[in-house]
């Protein structure tokens, strides 16, 4: 891989742009982002606005019309083996949790180490850990719909851990949950940021919650509108050079 | 938890569609073990009608594929006595006869030399004993045969334009025509048939049969005896009869339609499988698996309801077989033995078949990005 020794971003795009697969309309145009290791972004828009295009190029699951996406400094486009990568540097959370429907909890967890060098016996090990860190170490062998849907999430928040990522990515991860649900689970980003030093970009509505973050990005019609450090919370690392 | 489990898991999850599946292929595979089987026990049966002779060459007249149109003098036997290197020769005459009581089915009537060492060798039931010269309008039943006809030794039935034959006999033979047929004296067939002196061919020991060179050194002298003298190894014959290669050519034949709808019934169940599941692979995809994850899936998928079709097709073969071997309308003419390398092969025609059939869907999923995916419903 095409990796530079020095690159303080662990996200960076360039000239960002995707097409709709109309080929008419931008769902992102001309995005220039940057994410700093153990940052916690919080993206917020409207429908349409290109936030969840955006997050999907990010994180290596689309590919983008033009432009550039740099993870740890590798050019994606130049990037051999995009699953790997993914697989070994980034967690995703859905907002529909999509967990697999006929396995427990444990089992759900596990799914994405087969990618990973881990024995059969390690894999369990493994799972009942991250299902511990998310609170659910009692609950281990439920089925998914035995689950509620916080439950649910942090299920897929485990499994999103699973490989030991770098940076989690979440599309809208309280958008099913009550309100009760959706702080649980944003106290669990912010405790995985804080204790683990975790690179967070999650999307969300919740102007609320959104606000939690270090960073809140906001797009527009497939732009950035703001980008805007929140002095409630503390750095880890440095906030970059620039906001665009 | 083990990747072959998550494997067993969707597999078992989609238990109708898994079922129709190994059905499916379940038809496919019995079709072609049952058509094989049936024509590998033909040509089984066949070969070992020679083999208990110790048959080493079958002379019938030249350019006649069927046994049964081959007619030759029968005062050849004595010249091919006496060629050097041969030990024993036998004649025969074969015709096929229908019954009343057994329908339109042809039933395999030998005509033997009461003296021949193929009557001495017959494997004759307690009641009963081999023909003699004695003998007047006499014959031996095959064990099947007999049972068809529910004819024990004594009895009496009519054959041939209404003649009436004595039971001398009942004979178990380890071939499946044989036992579904009978012997007569070979004068009373040539009568019969309108054939006095005439025999269909000869059989033929050799004193060194392990000799290849002495083999074919006297299978030129026999045909030197007569220009329309064809003289063949026994497996050779057997392998060129016109019954043998037909049946083989009919059992491929109805085997590879029925693999053509195995396959294509496999390939339809796996794309729409695959569809069904887009959504899924893109989570997969997304959650870190590479495309040959997704593809070792399907494969593994795949296979395993192949082999499952395999082993239940199979053992339907096998049942069917020993279903139709028993019938009365098919008896004497199924052999119920289904060899177990035919069974073999119905397991490697479904595991290949199972693998082509989920290669374009393991492609297809393997090759959506995680998005495309996931926006599918």
């Amino acid at each position: 891989m095409n990796k530079p020794k020095h690159d303080p971003f662990l996200f960076r795009t360039e000239q960002l742009c995707k097409l709709y697969p109309d080929g008419q309309v931008h769902a992102v145009e001309d995005v220039n982002i940057t994410v700093r290791r153990g940052e916690y972004v919080a993206i917020m828009g409207p429908s349409g606005s290109g936030k969840s295009t955006l997050l999907n190029l990010l994180g290596a699951l689309d590919r983008p019309t033009s432009g550039e996406v740099y993870i740890d400094g590798m050019r994606l486009s130049k990037v051999r083996n995009v699953d790997r990568l993914r697989s070994r540097m980034l967690g995703f959370v859905f907002q529909s949790f999509h967990l697999l429907p006929i396995l427990t909890a444990v089992e759900n967890v596990q799914v994405p180490m087969f990618e990973g060098r881990l024995s059969a016996s390690a894999r369990i090990a493994r799972a009942k850990e991250l299902l511990d860190l998310v609170g659910l170490g009692h609950r281990i062998h439920h089925m998914p719909q035995k689950l509620s849907v916080g439950e649910r999430q942090r299920v897929a928040i485990a499994r999103a851990l699973a490989n030991e990522p770098i940076a989690l990515l979440a599309d809208e991860p309280t958008g099913n949950l009550d309100s009760v649900a959706a702080e649980g689970i944003f106290e669990l980003f912010a405790r995985l940021h804080r204790e683990e030093g975790m690179t967070i970009v999650l999307i969300t509505h919740d102007e609320e919650l959104g606000r939690r973050a270090q960073r809140l990005v906001r797009m527009q019609d497939g732009h950035i509108k703001s980008d805007v450090f929140s002095a409630r919370r503390r750095l880890r690392t440095p906030l970059p050079p620039f906001a665009v | 938890m083990r990747f072959y489990t998550f494997v067993l898991k969707n597999i078992l999850r989609r238990r109708v569609r898994s079922a129709l599946t190994v059905i499916g292929m379940a038809v496919a595979v019995g079709a072609v073990v049952a058509l094989v089987g049936i024509s590998r026990g033909f040509e089984r049966s066949f070969l070992a009608i020679y083999q208990r002779e110790k048959v080493d060459l079958i002379i019938q007249q030249r350019g006649v594929k069927q046994k049964l149109t081959s007619v030759l003098d029968a005062g050849l036997g004595k010249k091919i006595a006496e060629v050097p290197g041969v030990k024993t020769v036998n004649s025969g005459l074969v015709d096929f006869t229908s019954m009343d009581e057994l329908g339109p089915v042809g039933v395999l009537v030998q005509g033997w030399e009461v003296d021949s060492p193929m009557m001495r060798h017959l494997n004759i039931l307690t009641g009963g004993r081999p023909l003699e010269a004695s003998d007047k309008n006499c014959l031996l039943l095959g064990e099947r045969l007999a049972l068809s006809l529910d004819k024990k030794v004594g009895d009496t039935l009519k054959v041939f334009d209404d003649a009436t034959y004595t039971v001398r006999g009942i004979f178990k033979s380890n071939t499946v025509y044989e036992n579904g047929g009978m012997v007569v004296p070979l004068a009373d067939l040539q009568r019969f048939m309108g054939r006095r002196g005439q025999v269909s061919g000869f059989t033929v020991t050799v004193d060194q049969p392990d000799h290849k060179a002495e083999v074919e050194r006297i299978r030129h002298a026999i045909e030197a005896l007569g220009k329309n003298l064809e003289v063949t190894p026994t497996i050779d014959f057997v392998n060129s009869t016109q019954e043998i290669v037909f049946i083989r050519a009919m059992a491929w034949i109805t085997s590879a339609v029925a693999l053509v709808i195995g396959a294509v019934g496999m390939l339809n169940t796996m794309v729409m499988s695959v569809f069904e599941r887009t959504r899924e692979i893109g989570i997969l995809r997304a959650i870190g698996w590479g495309r040959w994850r997704v593809i070792r899936m399907i494969l593994m998928e795949s296979m395993v309801l192949s082999l499952a079709g395999g082993a239940v097709g199979a053992a339907g073969a096998v049942l069917l077989t020993r279903v139709l071997s028993n019938q009365p309308a098919v008896s004497g003419m199924i052999d119920s033995y289904v060899a177990p390398d035919v069974i073999a092969q119905g397991f490697l025609i479904a595991l290949c078949v199972g693998l082509l059939g989920a290669a374009y869907p393991a492609y297809r999923g393997a090759q959506l990005l995680p998005t495309e995916a996931l926006r599918h419903e």
